[in-house]
Formats: structure tokens, C-alpha cells, sequence
């Protein structure tokens, strides 16, 4: 054990070679570069919701230790319905809170549980869980904005 | 929810309980190790091989703690990481490096490395980790105790009439228009109007009143209220969702799941929070490997930066704190509608209190009945030619005329009126029984030429004391009058003045001539006074206020007429009625329409803020006072390491503390004004 007193036994210097402390600080570098890209940065524009012909958007969205799609795309002024599937015991994703909305919903666990959100002005409306840890984003989009960026995805 | 909170908890209760006695087997098992090498006698050498502390860790991490891992693997797929990355990740890799090293001790040897284990660090932290998780359940489940008390409060059955006869039945049953018993010492079921019988109900479970209130026939009743000692009746009049109490819950509810501006920044940090800590980590391994040459202490400094950072306190300082302040809020019959709303109440500076309804009782009364010198008929019989004009009038001040006569008279058989004529803002007249009769302004009179020379000094001692004055002409003689004045509720002086002492500056808003106005000011000590104001013109002079940079202003008013004064002023309070509760353009509601609830509101919102910033200034003094130690930067001054479990019992508890500082809200009080309110 490494306590405060006896972490003088613990030190221990050893010398390296230059090539093996090189590739160590690189493969650090690489990892830290890896790391920040793969949970910071965008990984596709987020999932597009299905559009229904009474001019509802639904989508489902799976709840297994962070929400599936995380990334969800609306269009500004239609209704929504989110359909929520909690397969993740975790009591921390028991809940899911949307602020803008002032709406919270419970989730039951393997059991799919829907919301329904008014048709919404363009903008970036995050959710997340009861301890704000697990979190997603819905992002409403003008209709021409929407259409031009999914045919730039395709 | 409430029940997959409790199997929640057990779960967890067990899995810690297993995860101690297994922890303080490895702690034992490695004590030797740790107290200097060689072997002491007291323990067979079988017990301290790292071989036992292998089995002995093993479930641990991966039953007890298998939700970690779990949850943090399927974090990773979604691209995200939190609380689980850096548990799972910092003892898991304490974890390989000690199984490398059980599996193949000639090769750190080899090295120049001692083939040390840390199983015991791993099985520490997720112990010490387990532990915080419990007791932040615990405390968490007791920030939703609010509501769940509200819920409580509603008596599962109720004894409704059918044909006459009373049955026990389900509340859930019951619908509008049945109508219920209610006996002595019991719960209203439900939102109703009572029909037959009187008592006094106890309502301060939802309105924060602490008076009981008379209950009389057509008085509206509250769902979930205490009747005291009287019997009575009433019909149903809401159930399920529509009742007052449900409206609160929900209420309650949506300022729960709001959020406040400084949340928003917290928001923004927890996001980006993980993966830097985990870029920091890798960072401290690799400096520390460059510096020593030694893996083994590189790999503790990164198990003790994964392990000490707390994500969490980060992402629980705010929403605990506001959950348990709306219910505080709840229980003394304030109803906050937004997080927004109970962080922008606690900076306001300006005040604007409507008069009528809010600082008087909305509700015109006589207060003054005098006979005038020259008059030659008695009372009895003024009243009741008063009464007979009055009665068929629908001016307000004409209602509380009828009502004051009436109540003064003992046949309720008034006489009978002959040409009645209404006089646009001067009165009424008409003839009964051969007499002409007039009741209206002095000015009237004076315009039809009356001696009101008598009438002079009561008018000046009337308009004094803020009354409106009526005069009855019988014949063309000045009879008697009337004051009639909208009375102050008596809570109003004393709520004016703990608005004071907070520091605010209160201004009355009101539609009377201006004289009127400051006497009313003058009764409950408030200096400023914006008179004459068309009710439509209420919400720009809120706007002008706040263009003059005396904001942020609150409006407070009723919810119908003041609504869009309510909705401009940077917090609207609204006086509710007891029965209304969802006002919607009220940012606060006091449940009750008593005024004191509006400097409690103020304070419960300065304490819960105060809560707040603690939180915050804890959460990020300890992430960014904790990760730089555990990277080993004080080594170089001071020879100081901090070892990976003590990280992680950091960790565990800094969240604790958080929930349980935010628990604290639950002790407040607000400043008990010294009138009763009525």
C-alpha cells in the first residue's frame, strides 16, 4: 500500500532507455489524442427522427448506459413523440429530465416509455438523467437547414 | 419508482457488505507485504500469496462492482464517459497490473521492479466507492421527500353518499358531483364545495397556513385537509389530476426538472470533465515514467487521478439543492414554477404590490353607518330603504351596502321599489312607498343642489381613512351615510416591513385617485405609490421600472386581472385562492394569498442560492484542489504521494457531501411575521 509515510520504499528510480521512454510519451500523446476525439468530438450529426404522415417525428431511443441515438434531429414546428426503451438497471437512468421543457419522466425498466413535446423553435434543447451524468441532445432544426445538411451527410 | 429505489438499494447494501469482508480479508492478506516484506508468523503463508488476493478481489470487482464496468462499456459505445469510466478504468488497470505481475513476477524482477500486488488498492477503492453510492442514495431519496409527503397526504378512501346511503369506497372512484362525508379528526378526500354542516379545517399542509379555516355551507373545501371538529357534506368538485393537491405535486414536479443559469455552466464542465481528467492521467503516467523510469509508480499516479475526480459533485450540486428547495417551498405554500424562478427571486430589488386583492382583501366592506343631525328616520327604516335601492344596483360598492343592511336587519322582507333609475358614477334612486330615495355621492347631491353641509366633515374623516362615501337623500333631506372601504388584510403591514428589512424597495401599484392611494400606503408604511393606473397599463409601468434600472422587479397580483404585469416583471407572484393553484402567468404562487409567503419566498430562494454557490465552490474547489495532488504535484515539494484508496475515498464522499449539504435546505424556516394572517 502507498501511503502518505510510506511511499518513500516506492521510489525507485530506473533507468530507460531513451527509445523505450520516447515511445512511451508517443504512445501517451496518441492516446490522449484518441481519447479527446473519440468522447469529444462529433461522431456523425446526430440521427434524424421519422416523420409520420399526420406530421408527427418519432424516434426511439435506447437507453443502455447512455441514450442510443444520443444525437437526435428534429424539425422546427412539429410535434414529437420520444419513445424512451430502458434496458440499463442503473438507477441513474431511472429518470430522464428535459430542462427546457420542465418535463421529467420515469422510466421503468424494460419497458418503453414515451414523451410527447410540443412542436419547438430551432435550437439545441439537451436531456439528461436524474444525476446529469448520462446525457443527450435533441437539436431542432429549421426545415431547409435539416434538408441541406442530410444531403451533405449523404 | 419508489419500489425500484428501495430494490435498488438493498442491491446495492448487499453488494457492499460482501465487497467489505472480501476487502478486509485482501487488506489483511497483503499487511506483511505492506509492513516491510518477510513473513510473520501470525498468518499462514498460503493467506498472503497474491495468488489468495487474487481470488479474494476478483468478485469484487466484477459482482459487486459489475455495474461499473457494465455501465461504462456501454457509456464508451454511446461515446461518452462518466462517474463508471473513471471508477472502472483507474481500478481496472490497478487490477491488470497486479494480475501481470502474479502471472509473471520474473519478469518486473527482471526489471529491477519488486513484483508487488494492488489487489488490496482496487478492492478499497470500489468498497470506499460502493459506500459513497449507498449513502448518496440514501440522502438522494430523501431530497424527493417533499413530494412524496404531498402524496401522502391524500386519504386512500372516502365515504360518499349513494341513495342516501354512505359507502366506503376508493378515492379513484370517486367523481364529480358525489357527494361525501366527512366526520371529526378527518382527511377531505377531495377538492369540493360543502353543501350541508360546518367546521374548521386545518389546510396548512397546503397552504402553509397555520390558522384552521371556518367551513360553511357553499365554501369550497381542499382535497387532503384536516376537518377538525365538526361534521359536514360537500359536493365533489375535482378528482384525480384536477385537484389542488395534484396540481401542487406537478407543479412541484416541473421546478424540479428545470434549471437554473448557474446549472447551465456546471452543465457545460461536466461535459468536457471526463475525458480531461483522463488526458491528465495518461499525462502524470507519462511524466512520471520519464522522470522515474519506474511503470509501477507511473501506474499509481494514474489510478489516483481517475480515482479522485468526481464528475458527479459537479453534476449533483445544483439539482439536489433545487429539489430539495421546491419542496420546502411546497410545504409552506410557495410554489416555485421554475428552477429560474427560485434563483432570479433571491436577487430582486424592486417590489411592486398590487393594492386590491393583494395588500387589501379585494372585498369592499362598511365600515362607517352614520345618521346625519337634520335626518328624522330611524335606522331600522334607513336600511331598509337602503337596501331595497341598493339590491337591485351591481356596483360593487352597492353589494357591500345590501350585504352590510341585511346583516342589520331582522325581516328580510324588504319594500318595494318603484322607478329605479341608475345614475352613471353618481347612485341609485327610486321611490318607495311615496318617498323619493337617493343614494350616491356627495358631489350628486351637491349638484342637485342638497344641503351637505353636514355631510362635510365626515366625508374629509371617510376619505381620510381611505373609505369611498355614500350618502341617502329621502325627500330631499340628507339622511345619513356610508364609508365603505376595501379593508387591508392584517397581514399586510407586517409583510411590508420584512420586505424592508430584506432590503427591498416596495412599491403599491393602484388604480384609486392618488388620496386614497398613500392613506392605504401610509397603513402598511409603503413610501411609494403609483396611483391611477388602468389595469391595462399595469404591465408598462413594471416595464418602465425595469428600463430605469431598479430591477430585477417582481410583480405581485392576482392571477387574472394582473396577468400581464405578472408575465413583464422579471418574477410574477401570484395570490392564489387556496383553490387555484396552476396560475399561469405566475412564476410563484403563494397557495394561501397571504402576503408573508412573498418575503418567505424571497428568503427560502437566498438560502437555497446561498446552498448553491457552497456546492459549486465545493465541486470545483475539490476537483481542481484533489486532481493535481493525486498527479503527484506536490511530490517535489513535500515528498507527498497520495495513495490510490485514499483518492478514492475522496471521491466517494466529496458527492456525499454535496446531497448532504443541499439536505441542510430542509431545516429552513421562514421569519414568522408577527400577525395572524386572515
Amino acid at each position: 500500500m502507498l501511503i502518505l509515510a510510506a511511499a518513500v520504499p516506492l521510489w525507485r528510480t530506473i533507468d530507460q532507455p531513451v527509445a523505450l521512454k520516447g515511445l512511451v510519451a508517443m504512445v501517451g500523446l496518441l492516446l490522449i489524442a484518441w481519447e479527446l476525439w473519440w468522447f469529444l468530438g462529433r461522431h456523425g450529426g446526430g440521427v434524424v427522427a421519422r416523420e409520420s404522415e399526420a406530421g408527427l417525428q418519432e424516434i426511439t431511443i435506447t437507453v443502455d448506459g447512455g441514450y442510443a441515438p444520443s444525437r437526435i434531429k428534429v424539425k422546427a414546428g412539429r410535434p414529437l413523440r420520444l419513445s424512451f426503451h430502458r434496458i440499463d438497471p442503473s438507477g441513474c437512468v431511472a429518470q430522464v429530465i428535459f430542462p427546457d421543457f420542465h418535463k421529467t419522466l420515469d422510466l421503468p425498466l424494460e419497458a418503453t416509455t414515451s414523451l410527447e413535446l410540443p412542436p419547438s423553435e430551432a435550437g439545441v434543447y439537451p436531456f439528461h438523467c436524474g444525476m446529469n451524468m448520462v446525457r443527450g441532445v435533441l437539436e431542432v432544426v429549421e426545415e431547409r437547414a435539416n434538408n441541406q445538411s442530410a444531403k451533405r451527410a449523404s | 419508482m419508489e419500489r425500484e429505489l428501495a430494490r435498488e438499494r438493498t442491491l446495492l447494501r448487499r453488494r457492499v457488505s460482501v465487497a467489505a469482508v472480501l476487502t478486509v480479508l485482501v487488506v489483511v492478506s497483503s499487511l506483511p507485504h505492506m509492513l516491510g516484506g518477510g513473513h510473520h508468523s501470525f498468518l499462514p503463508l498460503w493467506f498472503t500469496s497474491p495468488w489468495t488476493q487474487l481470488i479474494l478481489t476478483t468478485p469484487v470487482l466484477f459482482w459487486c462492482g459489475r455495474d461499473f464496468f457494465t455501465g461504462a462499456v456501454s457509456a464508451f459505445r454511446q461515446h461518452s464517459a462518466d462517474m463508471n469510466t473513471l471508477v472502472a478504468a483507474g481500478t481496472g488497470i490497478a487490477y491488470l497490473t497486479s494480475l501481470f505481475s502474479t502471472l509473471f513476477p520474473q519478469v518486473l524482477i527482471a526489471e529491477g521492479l519488486p513484483a508487488d500486488v494492488y489487489f488490496e488498492t482496487a478492492a478499497v477503492i470500489f468498497t470506499l466507492v460502493l459506500l459513497g453510492r449507498l449513502l448518496e442514495a440514501r440522502a438522494r431519496g430523501q431530497t424527493s421527500e417533499a413530494i412524496r409527503r404531498l402524496l401522502q397526504l391524500q386519504p386512500p378512501t372516502a365515504r360518499v353518499l349513494r341513495d342516501g346511503q354512505p359507502i366506503e369506497i376508493p378515492v379513484s372512484q370517486v367523481m364529480v358531483g358525489d357527494l361525501v362525508q366527512v366526520r371529526p379528526g378527518e382527511k377531505i378526500p377531495v377538492d369540493g364545495v360543502v353543501s350541508e354542516g360546518s367546521s374548521w379545517v386545518e389546510e396548512s399542509m397546503l397552504t402553509g397556513e397555520p390558522t384552521p379555516v371556518a367551513k360553511a355551507a357553499g365554501d369550497a373545501v381542499i382535497g387532503a385537509s384536516m376537518n377538525r371538529s365538526g361534521s359536514f357534506t360537500f359536493r365533489v368538485s375535482r378528482v384525480g389530476g384536477d385537484t389542488v393537491l395534484a396540481q401542487i405535486v406537478e407543479l412541484v414536479r416541473q421546478a424540479q426538472s428545470s434549471r437554473t443559469q448557474v446549472q447551465r455552466l456546471a452543465d457545460q464542465v461536466v461535459g468536457w470533465f471526463v475525458p480531461v481528467v483522463i488526458a491528465l492521467a495518461i499525462t502524470a503516467f507519462v511524466v512520471w515514467f520519464l522522470i522515474s523510469g519506474n511503470a509501477v509508480l507511473a501506474m499509481l499516479f494514474l489510478v489516483s487521478v481517475l480515482v479522485i475526480a468526481c464528475p458527479c459533485t459537479l453534476g449533483l450540486a445544483t439539482p439536489t439543492s433545487i429539489m430539495v428547495a421546491s419542496g420546502k417551498g411546497a410545504e409552506n405554500g410557495l410554489i416555485f414554477r421554475s428552477a429560474e424562478a427560485l434563483e432570479t427571486a433571491g436577487k430582486l430589488r424592486t417590489i411592486v404590490l398590487d393594492k386590491t386583492g393583494t395588500l387589501t382583501r379585494g372585498q369592499p366592506e362598511v365600515t362607517d353607518f352614520e345618521r346625519l343631525p337634520g335626518g328624522v328616520l330611524p335606522a331600522g327604516t334607513l336600511l331598509a330603504l337602503t337596501a331595497a335601492l341598493e339590491s337591485r344596483s351591481e356596483h360593487p360598492l352597492a353589494e357591500a351596502i345590501t350585504t352590510y343592511a341585511r346583516s342589520q336587519l331582522k325581516d328580510s322582507e324588504l319594500p318595494a321599489v318603484e322607478g329605479f333609475e341608475a345614475v352613471a358614477g353618481r347612485g341609485v334612486q327610486g321611490s318607495i312607498a311615496g318617498q323619493q330615495v337617493r343614494v350616491g355621492t356627495p358631489r350628486w347631491f351637491e349638484e342637485l343642489g342638497i344641503d351637505t353641509a353636514a355631510l362635510k366633515p365626515l366625508v374629509e374623516r371617510l376619505e381620510a381613512a381611505a373609505c369611498s362615501v355614500a350618502a341617502v337623500v329621502v325627500d330631499g333631506r340628507i339622511e345619513a351615510c356610508f364609508g365603505v372601504a376595501d379593508p387591508l388584510k392584517t397581514s399586510s403591514a407586517a409583510a411590508v416591513a420584512a420586505l424592508r428589512r430584506l432590503g427591498l424597495q416596495v412599491v403599491m401599484l393602484s388604480g384609486d385617485a392618488r388620496r386614497t392611494a398613500e392613506v392605504v400606503a401610509a397603513q402598511v408604511g409603503i413610501e411609494r405609490v403609483i396611483a391611477e393606473v388602468r389595469p391595462a397599463d399595469k404591465s408598462s409601468v413594471i416595464r418602465k421600472l425595469q428600463e430605469q434600472g431598479e430591477g430585477p422587479v417582481a410583480m405581485v397580483g392576482d392571477g387574472i386581472n394582473d396577468a400581464p404585469a405578472l408575465a413583464a416583471a422579471d418574477v410574477g407572484i401570484a395570490m392564489g385562492t387556496g383553490t387555484d393553484v396552476a396560475i399561469a402567468a405566475s412564476d410563484i404562487t403563494l397557495i394561501s394569498g397571504n402576503l408573508a409567503g412573498v418575503p418567505a419566498a424571497i428568503e427560502l430562494s437566498r438560502t437555497a442560492m446561498a446552498n448553491i454557490r457552497q456546492n459549486l465552490v465545493f465541486a470545483f474547489a475539490y476537483n481542481v484542489a484533489g486532481i493535481p495532488i493525486a498527479a503527484g504535484l506536490l511530490f517535489p515539494l513535500t515528498g507527498w504521494l497520495l495513495s490510490p484508496m485514499i483518492a478514492g475515498a475522496a471521491m466517494a464522499f466529496s458527492s456525499v457531501s454535496v446531497v448532504s449539504n443541499a439536505l441542510r435546505l430542509r431545516s429552513f424556516h421562514p421569519a414568522r411575521l408577527p400577525l395572524p394572517t386572515t
